[in-house]
């Protein structure tokens, strides 16, 4: 068996592993939902992650010590996780073939040559890496955003799956939604694209987790090289090349995947996997001048503190912003979410979704609570999305601590925010019409909204009595709609008498409830007043627990009468809206 | 031969990387071992420095700790007041720091009387100066409004620069975590911290005024001050705040300035009408005391302001200003 | 490929070949990972504890909680409902939760949820449909916003609601028949059915294997074990169907194969032999020798197919076996699928 043969299957079956962690990503018990799978594994394997949190909170977090083994195996033998295991590399590694299948050698030669731009990845890296290493000043880790294993995770998890699952409806029984799913289908597209001009375009100039590879692969033991010097020079080596490494004169250990294709293409057997360096020359360490080190250093030690001069963690926090129970206060937050969607992924009622730029810069796909979204706000027994975070961005919380029961009867429930009525919009507030959809909803007990019940003289309701037989009135005004009275909210009121409960109506005449005739009958000509009953909801701010449930079932569709705001939440000891809980 | 130095050569290289090899994987496993953390983050951030406010009170003499000085002139009866518990020497010793903390919170003309009279700073400055020998004088608060427009319009920076003290502004830095023991809302709280961190005496300096919310704003309330953060959420449960406000700083002196008292429209006030004048100042260690006294000023009882009692039941004083028999004097 | 020594192309076979077996076992160690999960994790819980987190969601509007959420398992079932707890315990009882609910105003109307936990959906619906009360009204299917999932499998008495739930088996008790009170009670159920997870995936297949035709509505039962009292009968559904003034009942379970079947059949019919029944004469050729008189009811027992089937303790012997012909067609027909 060849080498690249191995290769090719260890291609597949990491892709295929990957999309069934993507596709068993839902919370249940059958064979292809989550169960035990390690969806995670790729997360957790890569080592920018690990080191981007390393940087940020000085500390390796459970999962992500899985990155040592990539890192160890990577110190030994080189890059082969480019080439072997990463899905992205893949997925570039396929569409660069087949895109380009059909140019002849010298053409493919030419393709693969090295360039010098593959030193922007480098510069990327150092950016990325010195944003996230001065947590005393201010880091921010931003490697989610070109990290190749969030990135494709994300893309797959947010938006194939999605679109393809809409049809059969296998992985969810409703449709889901990710808001702001264009951008991360246009970055994955282009990046895809890309390759139809230089294969592996990604990795080879943009990729920061190559570039990482490429630093710590310095030592390897094993490397691509020629074992003899004899060699023709045909450059076919260079052919089917993937990592623009040049195997046909000095070797770029920096550059190469491990595709090993150059082995496979040589006639004469001049390349192999060896101890010694390359008998053409070997080159260690990536091409990147000291400027563009210095510059990229400087970019990122300076970008975070430019960046939150907008005040967005300060006094002008976005109060949009809700984040899942059981996430750390914002800064913290910040310094552990590499944005790889899985929250969203896995929470049940799809009300996690990406965050746009209007929170802040760092807000870009981090998790944000959207209540309209999905199907009930945050199920309150529900903690599935701590237990995916592969950071503990999102605490791995108990349901006990989310309910705040147990040993967490005293701290009390997490709180996602506080619930405001809009009092212009909300129906028995503003428009006379009864509704309490958001007081029925509400899962906490006691209820957080509580409603007071109060009567209001509705549009064009004085009327003028003309005859009163038993229970029924006649009126001198003519304007009612038949039986708009009717639906049992509708009260007839009388001075000096107990206001009367409308049973039924005609244009011209009421008729109240037999059980509660009219204690004293009024006189033709006097007047009454039609009043519709209400019920006004209240919040009671020190139960509500910010779930948003009572946002998602307003029946004020567009823009709620209830709506949850971030004040008050539990993980912020600034934005609290109580003194006491 | 060439072939075996070749050979040997290579073998040295291959010892070579491979050493390099075996460090950088040890290097990594080290690292990992000893940053790995099983258990993850906790819920609540944590402050790494933790400070303490420290008592800054001398000595205390049962007859003269509470003075009452009558006139119109604050040097005057501001000195008589001082003399009385045995004169600025016994608070202030040759070669001390001293800061001084007056009501600045607001950008407001000296005249409307919502902060402390500029004058009486400096006055209290140069006594510092002139007879207690102090090393070094600042002044110091954390207003409501933009602490250098708050410093300018109240003349107080002025007046005490001219009289030799250091204004020092509110910056971020200086504002440190507390916890007040025994508190039930100072948790975790910040202050303004550094300012007071280096020096030795703390005087307050506060008007009488009427407090909507509060009932009344004297020397109590006047450290409010020094909270930081978001600290209006305490005006939920006002009282407990200025009663552990009290249990917090324990201040060598407070001189609580009745010359002028605004009635009315308090804490801002606005309008000369809101001022009364009653030409009373008071010079105590118990700031308790002084403000029990000071209430009557406003033709207010001790029972009209529950911090009082809550104050005096957390042992921080007595509303029984009497008991200390204050000593009273006029100043023609 | 040109002139590669045999050596340097063996031992690239040898560790690509290692390398795919790295890949195996990386394949096998996720799968075996896949095992190890604990639904308590996610926020799906067993009963007795996601009663106590969703207890307080339940509370229906006007009523508060008026004791703690009592849980009780297999060995202490007997404390909470006594001589019923046979009855679950032998139908894969799990755990049972309990909590009542009082109305805040008027402290005379109070409710008590019981919650069964018992498994699987076949073993609510069994301890369901024998306890079902003679006489109940069958609620109409709970709405839940779609007309999808309204349950079938509920009834009211006057003055409580039972229903299946997935898996759990649910009684809520009022305390007297006040119509206000059962507003409560439904409410509280379709909260129930909102909230809890129960997995209602399964179904039951045989159900739509009785006929039609003259079916007592809501009659159906299921016996887990000891059906008509022999033990071989496990697993057996009943039904009843109207005929002129009077009840047949006929019945029905699926065995593993027809020879399965054959066996059980035969053991019913010698046991009832023993017990004193006898081989009568019958006209229908299809259940000659199946026809027995038992103390004078008629019992039929044959098979089709998988299934044992036939007519316990029929008063009228003509209408037994009219129903056990249209029985034979209708599993037949299916058994032909």
């Amino acid at each position: 068996m060849k080498i690249v043969q191995a290769r090719r299957i260890s291609q597949v079956f990491f892709f295929l592993l990957f999309i069934w962690f993507c596709i068993v990503s839902t919370v249940g018990e059958k064979l292809w939902q989550l169960r035990g799978w390690p969806v995670n594994w790729f997360l957790q394997l890569d080592p920018l992650a690990a080191i981007g949190t390393i940087l940020t909170t000085h500390a390796l977090y459970r999962g992500l010590l899985w990155a040592l083994v990539t890192i160890i195996l990577t110190i030994v033998f080189g890059r082969f996780f480019c080439s072997w295991v990463c899905p992205f590399g893949s997925l570039h590694h396929f569409v660069g073939f087949w895109g380009n299948r059909k140019k002849s050698a010298a053409q493919k030669i030419r393709l693969n040559k090295y360039r010098k731009a593959q030193c922007i990845k480098y510069f990327i890296l150092v950016f990325f890496l010195f944003m996230a290493a001065f947590p005393s000043i201010a880091a921010s880790l931003q490697v989610g955003l070109l990290d190749p294993i969030p990135l494709i995770t994300r893309s797959f998890n947010l938006i194939f799956l999605p679109i393809v699952d809409r049809s059969v409806n296998f992985v969810s029984v409703s449709d889901r939604f990710y808001v702001g799913g264009w951008l991360i289908f246009a970055i994955f597209l282009i990046a895809v694209l890309l390759n139809l001009t230089i294969p592996r375009f990604y990795c080879r100039f943009i990729c920061p987790l190559g570039a990482l590879f490429g630093i710590i692969n310095r030592f390897a033991i094993w490397r691509i090289g020629k074992r003899q010097n004899e060699c023709v020079n045909c450059k076919l080596c260079e052919k089917s090349c993937e990592g623009g490494c040049e195997p046909a004169g000095k070797m770029r250990i920096s550059e190469c995947v491990l595709c090993f294709n150059c082995l496979d293409d040589c006639g004469e057997n001049i390349i192999s996997y060896q101890t010694q360096p390359s008998l053409a020359g070997e080159i260690t360490n990536p091409d990147i001048s000291r400027r563009g080190f210095v510059l990229s250093l400087a970019s990122g030690i300076f970008a975070i503190p430019a960046v939150r001069l907008s005040g967005k963690l300060g006094s002008n926090w976005y109060h949009k912003v809700i984040r899942p129970p059981g996430a750390l206060a914002e800064k913290e937050f910040l310094k552990r979410c590499i944005k790889c969607g899985q929250c969203m992924r896995v929470c049940p009622t799809n009300v996690i979704q990406p965050g746009g730029i209007d929170g802040g810069l760092e807000n870009l796909w981090t998790p944000v609570l959207n209540n309209r979204i999905g199907s009930s706000g945050c199920q309150l027994n529900c903690v599935a999305c701590g237990q995916v975070c592969p950071t503990s961005a999102i605490r791995p919380i108990t349901l006990s601590e989310k309910l705040g029961t147990g040993e967490f009867a005293e701290a009390g429930p997490i709180k996602l925010g506080t619930a405001f009525f809009d009092r212009g919009r909300c129906l028995p507030w503003a428009m006379d019409k009864p509704c309490i959809v958001c007081e029925e909803n509400c899962p906490v007990s006691p209820k957080a909204i509580y409603t007071q019940e109060c009567f209001n003289t509705i549009r064009d309701g004085i009327l003028t009595v003309k005859k009163v037989s038993d229970n029924t009135m006649e009126t001198v005004e003519n304007n009612l709609s038949l039986d708009k009275l009717a639906t049992g909210d509708y009260y007839c009121a009388v001075e000096g008498d107990e206001r009367r409960k409308i049973v039924a109506n005609t244009e011209n005449s009421i008729e109240i409830s037999p059980d509660k005739l009219f204690g004293k009958i009024p006189t033709a000509g006097s007047k009454i007043e039609v009043q519709v009953r209400l019920q006004r909801p209240y919040v009671d701010i020190e139960k509500c627990i910010g779930c948003g449930v009572c946002e998602h079932e307003c029946p004020v569709s567009g823009k709620k009468a209830i709506r949850v705001s971030a004040e008050g939440e539990t993980r912020s000891a600034d934005r609290k809206l109580l003194l006491k809980r | 031969m060439n072939e075996q130095n070749d050979k040997k050569l290579s073998r040295r290289q291959l010892l070579v990387s491979a050493g390099k090899t075996g460090i950088s994987i040890a290097a990594a496993g080290a690292a990992s071992y000893l940053l790995y953390d099983a258990k993850g983050p906790k819920a609540g951030v944590e402050y790494k420095e933790h400070v303490i406010l420290k008592n800054f009170s001398v000595q205390h003499r049962p007859d003269q700790t509470m003075s009452i000085a009558k006139g119109s002139d604050r040097a005057e009866t501001l000195n008589k007041a001082i003399k009385l518990l045995g004169g600025i020497e016994r608070f202030v010793r040759p070669g001390e720091t001293v800061a001084i903390k007056p009501n600045v919170a607001f950008a407001s003309p000296p005249m409307l009387g919502a902060t402390a009279n500029p004058e009486l700073v400096a006055e209290v400055v140069r006594l510092c100066y002139s007879r207690g020998k102090a090393k070094k004088v600042i002044v110091t608060d954390n207003p409501i409004n933009d602490p250098a427009s708050c410093f300018a319009l109240s003349g107080i920076g002025k007046a005490a620069s001219a009289a030799g003290a250091k204004v020092v502004l509110p910056k971020a830095k200086f504002f440190k975590h507390t916890t007040l023991a025994g508190g039930t809302l100072i948790k975790d709280w910040p202050i303004l911290f550094e300012p007071f961190a280096k020096v030795d005496k703390v005087i307050g300096i506060a008007p009488v005024k009427n407090h909507h919310r509060a009932g009344a704003s004297m020397t109590m309330k006047n450290w409010y001050g020094l909270l930081g953060g978001r600290r209006n959420i305490f005006h939920q449960d006002i009282n407990t705040i200025i009663a552990e406000l009290a249990m917090m700083v324990r201040p060598t002196l407070v001189i609580l300035d009745g010359t002028e008292v605004m009635m009315t429209n308090g804490p801002t006030g606005g309008s000369i009408s809101d001022l009364r004048r009653a030409n009373t100042l008071i010079a105590s260690t118990d700031c308790v005391a002084a403000d029990s006294y000071g209430c009557s000023l406003l033709d207010m009882k001790v029972s009209d302001l529950p911090y009082l009692a809550k104050a005096e039941k957390a042992g921080v004083g007595t509303t029984d200003y009497e008991s200390l028999k204050p000593i009273l004097a006029t100043v023609s | 490929m040109g002139l590669v020594p045999y050596r340097a192309r063996r031992l690239e076979s040898v560790i690509s070949i290692c390398l795919l077996a790295v890949l195996f076992l990386i394949g096998v160690g996720v799968f075996i990972k896949q095992f190890d999960y604990n639904t308590n994790q996610y926020g799906i819980q067993q009963l007795g504890v996601s009663l106590i987190s969703i207890g307080a969601g339940l509370v229906p509007t006007g009523f508060e909680m008026l004791s703690k959420v009592e849980v009780y398992n297999s060995e202490n079932l007997y404390e909470k409902i006594n001589g019923k707890a046979p009855l679950y315990i032998e139908s894969g009882f799990k755990e049972l939760s309990t909590q009542r609910f009082v109305n805040i105003n008027d402290r005379s109307l109070w409710m008590e949820l019981y919650t069964y936990d018992m498994g699987t959906v076949k073993n609510a619906f069994s301890v369901y449909s024998i306890q079902r009360r003679a006489g109940s009204e069958a609620f109409p299917p709970m709405q839940l916003g779609t007309p999808q999932s309204g349950n079938p499998f509920a009834y009211r008495t006057d003055n409580a609601l039972y229903f299946v739930h997935g898996r759990y088996y649910i009684e809520i008790v009022g305390s007297s028949e006040s119509g206000e009170l059962f507003s409560a009670i439904a409410e509280v159920a379709r909260k129930i059915q909102a909230n809890l997870a129960a997995g209602l995936d399964a179904s039951i297949a045989e159900l739509a294997m009785f006929p039609q035709e003259n079916l007592v509505p809501g009659s159906i039962k299921l016996y887990l074990v000891n059906a008509f009292g022999f033990e071989g009968l496990t697993n057996t559904f009943t039904a009843k169907y109207k005929s002129g003034n009077e009840t047949v009942t006929a019945f029905l379970s699926k065995r593993a194969d027809s020879k399965d079947a054959e066996v059980i059949a035969e053991s019913y019919r010698s046991f009832l032999i023993e017990n004193g029944a006898v081989i009568k004469n019958t006209t229908s050729k299809t259940i000659v020798g199946k026809v027995m008189d038992f103390y004078g009811t008629t019992e039929i027992v044959f098979t089709a197919g998988p299934f044992v089937a036939g007519i316990h303790e029929a008063e009228n012997q003509q209408a037994a076996e009219k129903l056990a012909k249209i029985l034979i067609n209708k599993l037949n027909s299916l058994n032909n699928e």
